[in-house]
């Protein structure tokens, strides 16, 4: 693994008496692509502004490379940013955006204020112009670009600067699906051929697991859980962590004991342990992991109370004894029908009792809650109120 | 019908604009009047633009105004600008109670600000004048000034307070509008906060920031009453010098120059709007259009390689500036210099030229608008005039208050040519602290055209024969005076009863509607166009009306009238006391006195100037002065007799005069 690049320690932002970010802990390793995800005012985008300089917390410290740099300004470190609608240049056209930054003066090792040479500028934004696939756009106004050429001029912007560290504001938010999906890829190779670290805010889940190394779930101002995608997808350690990646059912359970938890009165065979004997806990069950079977052989039994189809499976809605479930299934039920599940002990996650037990589970309230999670326009997080437009 | 519909909303548009841009219209047209009249056409002539360039008066307040106008757009801009900028920092509520706090002086009385404006600096003056003394009698290295007063200074600080507001105005949309995140790109990118400023801010707020000096630019050129209140005696704007103008009468001359100032005003906002629409159409055309050759130089100027040439030009033109600025303060600071005020249109601008090039003093001429304003504004403190020609009621208050000098009449030699009757006059018993400039009557001017018999009588004004036709003196002193007059009373009567049964003279009158209305200035306009039958005024103003309406007489009734004296008088503590000695006895002298009396057709109390004037008359015009008009011009000693001269009431006596006054107004 790679030596650990930025370092947040116990940084808290508050603004007034609101507090904001809570006692961040985070590493960020060198060349790693790490995801902020989170719902909005999560506290993702307060975050990365950290990161970038353009907020100082309230108290810990931002060490990059081991040094402090809390009270270091923006334009002196040696970190680029890809901002939320891009922020381009309206009055330069796409060359001079990217050039933008090279034409700075910097200041030499012996103080001196360097200029780089029109040559050089010259070569390394037609060298960015190729890399973000814009050869012959350089006289254009940005203002002619379409959302996903914009976007390339942003990262290469960024890039041309040759930063360790490349942020990224929820870059992909205003394009349309599958502009998204060709962006993901194209970043995912952008950040392998440039060798360097991405951090990348998102409150879209699919897109965290998809492109990162690292996710960072976020919620309330506070670091929910951090790992790899699957970790955090297979392992998650509450109830908010599951709710918040993919689909899950999750149901209040009892540890009798180590591998076996018990759930409506019945037991099932788990891989977890390392519970008090009878501890009440959060179970998670994924929908894909539900297998039907015939109403008596089943571990459980419901009924079937709504279908959806979705292409590749059915989205089936089943009442156990009151309380709905989530199951994905290739096989039809049809509504009204009584069905048996069973579940592989591989397939039940138990987590320990968390502030967020009880808040998600029950898709008798599916439908809102399953749209406002898959809502990808849904407003991102922002300091000052969104109401300057 | 619905065409019919259309023509109906199209004729009223038309008379919409009608009414809204007749007067001006009317106004250019009668700039170009070969006349002197504002409602008698005589044909087509430039001859007021011709004058208007001759007028120092008129080109000394232009240049004030540019200057601070130019001066106070400049500061404003850069200061708003920042202000809005510092603005948009803070958070959203407080960001909108400050916009509201910066909206109230724009929605403010302009009055109110000016007055307050005044209030202040005068105020702040006495504070710095007690701090200074202090300050001058405990170290003796620096000697700072301790007497300050309205002047320039105060006036473009003015000027900058109440153009701020414009610029934030115009600038906030502008950063409304800005993506936010284009400060932190910049930043991010590697630029210092300032350099961002520069780089990226800019670019994006200039529209509004050019449009804010712009409109900045226009309120200061406009602006007259902050003016009014804080430019003090030494500086006087160009809507300043306009209003004095108007004292008299409205000039085509003043015609001339508000058509100047309309037009540049106009100028000016086409100017901002065309840029906006060019700016729209650059946008939605984007790089389909070719640049043109003006803009390909522009590009080309704008690239990095000419930054040296840029900077150079910029510096050039910066240093060019300050120093003219300084040279002319230079210039203005190290003369020395008389600060008079009089009234509008009351000397032969010659004769300022004429001094400044004898005796290398500048003389700052400005202009008041009556004994009544006069008075206030020396009261307030903030005027410092040298020299003040106040009539002679007013001269009796001012030296009652000890507001007056006594003069050196050993540097007045010219004082021994003013006659004996107009020395040592009630206001100045003992003659200390006046020198005469001019004197006069008042009397009836009537229209022959429209008054078949000869008017010989006060009745004239009250008998309801010419009802509707009859125009009242909007003045108390001479329009109770008038009926004090007819009734056989003195015009100085401290007699109650006697004021008040000449007041209800005069608004029985009223009641019955025997006059047109109470008029000043108007009664040019309305006497020379025929618009009214009788009106009292002062016989060299009768005078002027007579050049353009021949119909028109003057009568001292047989009840006898007013005579006034209009005195120089130097002020306590004038700070220009040789300077100010000089100036009287220039214009004390024979030459000035018989200039003056061509100019402005008022009689000189100089003996020799008023012997001479006819000689003088025929000599300039090759023809004889018409006895008949000398003799209004200068009423002979027995008509003087008839009349008498206006003291200074007890205050008991003015402030019912004040009542009776406005109680007319209502009654």
């Amino acid at each position: 693994m790679s030596k650990e690049l930025i370092r947040l320690a116990d940084c808290v932002m508050a603004f007034d008496d609101e507090v904001v970010l809570d006692k961040i802990n985070l590493s960020i390793r060198d060349k790693e692509f790490l995801t902020l995800l989170g719902p909005s005012g999560c506290g993702k985008t307060t975050t990365l502004r950290i990161i970038g300089g353009f907020q100082t917390p309230t108290s810990g410290d931002v060490l990059f490379d081991g040094v402090r740099i809390n009270a270091v300004p923006p334009h002196k470190r040696t970190i680029n940013t890809v901002f939320q609608k891009y922020a381009l240049f309206p009055h330069l056209n796409v060359y001079e955006n990217i050039a933008f930054g090279l034409r700075i003066p910097k200041t030499d090792g012996k103080g001196n204020r360097v200029k780089l040479p029109e040559e050089e500028i010259d070569q390394r934004v037609m060298e960015m112009l190729e890399i973000v696939n814009l050869k012959g756009f350089e006289k254009r106004r940005t203002t002619q670009l379409s959302g996903g050429q914009q976007q390339r001029v942003a990262i290469a912007r960024a890039l041309v600067n040759r930063p360790k560290v490349l942020l990224l504001d929820e870059p992909l938010g205003a394009l349309d699906l599958k502009l998204r999906k060709d962006m993901q890829n194209e970043l995912k190779r952008i950040q392998k051929a440039m060798e360097i670290t991405f951090v990348y805010v998102t409150h879209d889940q699919e897109e965290a697991l998809a492109m990162s190394d690292t996710v960072v779930v976020m919620d309330a101002g506070r670091i929910q859980q951090i790992g790899s995608p699957e970790d955090i997808y297979n392992e998650p350690q509450n109830a908010f962590v599951a709710d918040f990646i993919g689909e899950s059912n999750i149901i209040d359970g009892i540890m009798r004991a180590d591998g076996v938890v018990e759930i409506f009165n019945r037991r099932f065979q788990c891989l977890d342990g390392g519970f008090d004997r009878d501890e009440a806990v959060d179970v998670v069950i994924r929908p894909e992991d539900v297998d039907i079977v015939p109403e008596d052989q089943g571990q459980l039994k419901g009924t079937v109370t709504s279908v959806t189809f979705k292409g590749m499976q059915y989205d089936i809605i089943v009442d156990f004894y009151g309380f709905k479930w989530l199951i994905q299934t290739t096989d039809l039920s049809p509504v009204g029908s009584r069905i048996g599940i069973k579940i592989d002990p591989d397939g039940i996650h138990v987590m320990k009792k968390s502030e967020y037990s009880g808040m998600f589970g029950d898709y008798s309230s599916y439908s809102e809650e399953y749209e406002e999670i898959s809502d990808a326009s849904l407003d991102p997080e922002e300091e000052d109120s969104g109401d300057e437009e | 019908m619905k065409k019919q519909n259309r023509l109906g909303s199209r004729l009223l548009i038309g008379l919409m604009f009608l009414f809204l841009y007749a007067p001006i219209l009317l106004l250019i047209v009668f700039s170009f009047n070969a006349g002197d009249s504002s409602a008698v056409w005589k044909g087509f002539s430039l001859h007021w633009y011709a004058r208007l360039f001759q007028n120092r008066l008129i080109m000394e307040s232009v240049y004030t105004t540019l200057l601070v106008s130019l001066l106070a757009t400049a500061i404003a801009t850069v200061a708003g600008t920042f202000a809005a900028i510092g603005l948009y920092s803070l958070g959203r509520k407080r960001r909108e109670a400050l916009l509201m706090v910066n909206n109230i002086p724009m929605m403010n009385a302009d009055i109110v600000t000016g007055v307050s404006l005044c209030l202040f600096f005068v105020a702040f003056f006495q504070g710095w004048g007690s701090f200074a003394r202090w300050f001058n009698s405990v170290q003796g290295v620096v000697e700072l000034p301790d007497r300050l007063v309205l002047g320039f200074s105060t006036l473009l600080l003015a000027h900058v307070a109440f153009n701020i507001p414009y610029v934030i105005l115009n600038v906030a949309p502008k950063l409304r509008q800005m993506d936010r995140n284009l400060m932190d790109a910049a930043q991010d990118l590697g630029c210092t906060w300032m350099r961002a400023f520069w780089q990226v801010m800019l670019p994006e707020i200039k529209p509004g920031i050019v449009s804010g000096a712009l409109i900045a630019f226009t309120m200061s050129i406009d602006d007259f009453i902050i003016s009014y209140f804080t430019a003090g005696s030494a500086s006087s704007t160009l809507a300043m010098t306009i209003y004095g103008m108007t004292k008299k009468r409205v000039t085509p001359e003043i015609n001339a120059v508000s058509t100047l100032l309309f037009l540049s005003v106009l100028v000016l906002l086409v100017l901002s709007n065309l840029k906006e629409v060019r700016a729209e159409a650059r946008e939605r055309l984007g790089a389909a259009r070719k640049p043109s050759a003006l803009e390909r130089a522009r590009l080309k100027f704008a690239e990095p390689r000419f930054k040296w040439v840029r900077r150079g030009t910029a510096g050039v033109l910066a240093c060019a500036f300050i120093f003219t600025v300084a040279a002319l303060a230079h210039a203005t600071g190290s003369r020395p210099v008389v600060n008079v005020c009089s009234w509008g249109e009351y000397i032969d601008e010659d004769l300022i030229t004429q001094f400044e090039e004898e005796t290398g003093i500048r003389v700052n001429y400005q202009t008041a608008e009556s004994n009544e304003a006069l008075y206030s504004l020396l009261k307030s403190g903030g005027a410092d005039y040298d020299v003040v020609v106040p009539s002679d009621y007013m001269i009796g208050r001012l030296i009652a208050e000890d507001m007056l000098e006594p003069l050196d009449y050993s540097q007045i030699p010219n004082f021994d040519l003013i006659d004996q009757r107009f020395r040592n006059l009630s206001y100045d018993p003992d003659n200390l602290y006046t020198v005469p400039y001019t004197w006069g009557t008042l009397g009836i001017i009537y229209n022959t055209a429209m008054v078949e018999e000869e008017i010989t009588s006060w009745s004239a004004l009250y008998d309801g024969k010419y009802a509707g036709n009859v125009l009242l003196i909007n003045n108390s002193r001479d329009a109770i005076g008038e009926a004090l007059l007819y009734l056989g009373y003195s015009v100085n009567t401290t007699d109650e009863a006697e004021i008040r049964e000449a007041y209800e003279l005069v608004a029985d009158a009223n009641r019955r509607g025997v006059f047109q209305g109470r008029v000043m200035d108007e009664v040019f306009q309305k006497m020379e166009g025929g618009n009214a039958a009788i009106a009292t005024y002062y016989a060299g103003d009768y005078l002027s009306m007579l050049e353009n309406n021949e119909d028109l007489a003057f009568v001292i009734p047989e009840e006898g009238s007013n005579w006034f004296v209009d005195a120089m008088c130097m002020l306590k503590d004038a700070p220009h006391q040789r300077e100010a000695h000089m100036w009287i006895n220039f214009i004390a002298s024979t030459q000035a006195n018989l200039a003056n009396m061509d100019y402005i057709w008022y009689a000189s109390p100089n003996r020799e100037a008023l012997e001479r004037y006819p000689a003088y008359y025929e000599e300039l015009y090759g023809e004889e002065l018409d006895p008949e008009l000398y003799e209004i011009m200068a009423a002979p000693a027995e008509t003087l007799e008839r009349c008498e001269a206006y003291l200074n009431l007890p205050a008991k006596t003015l402030s019912l005069y004040n009542t009776l006054w406005t109680q007319l107004g209502t009654d």
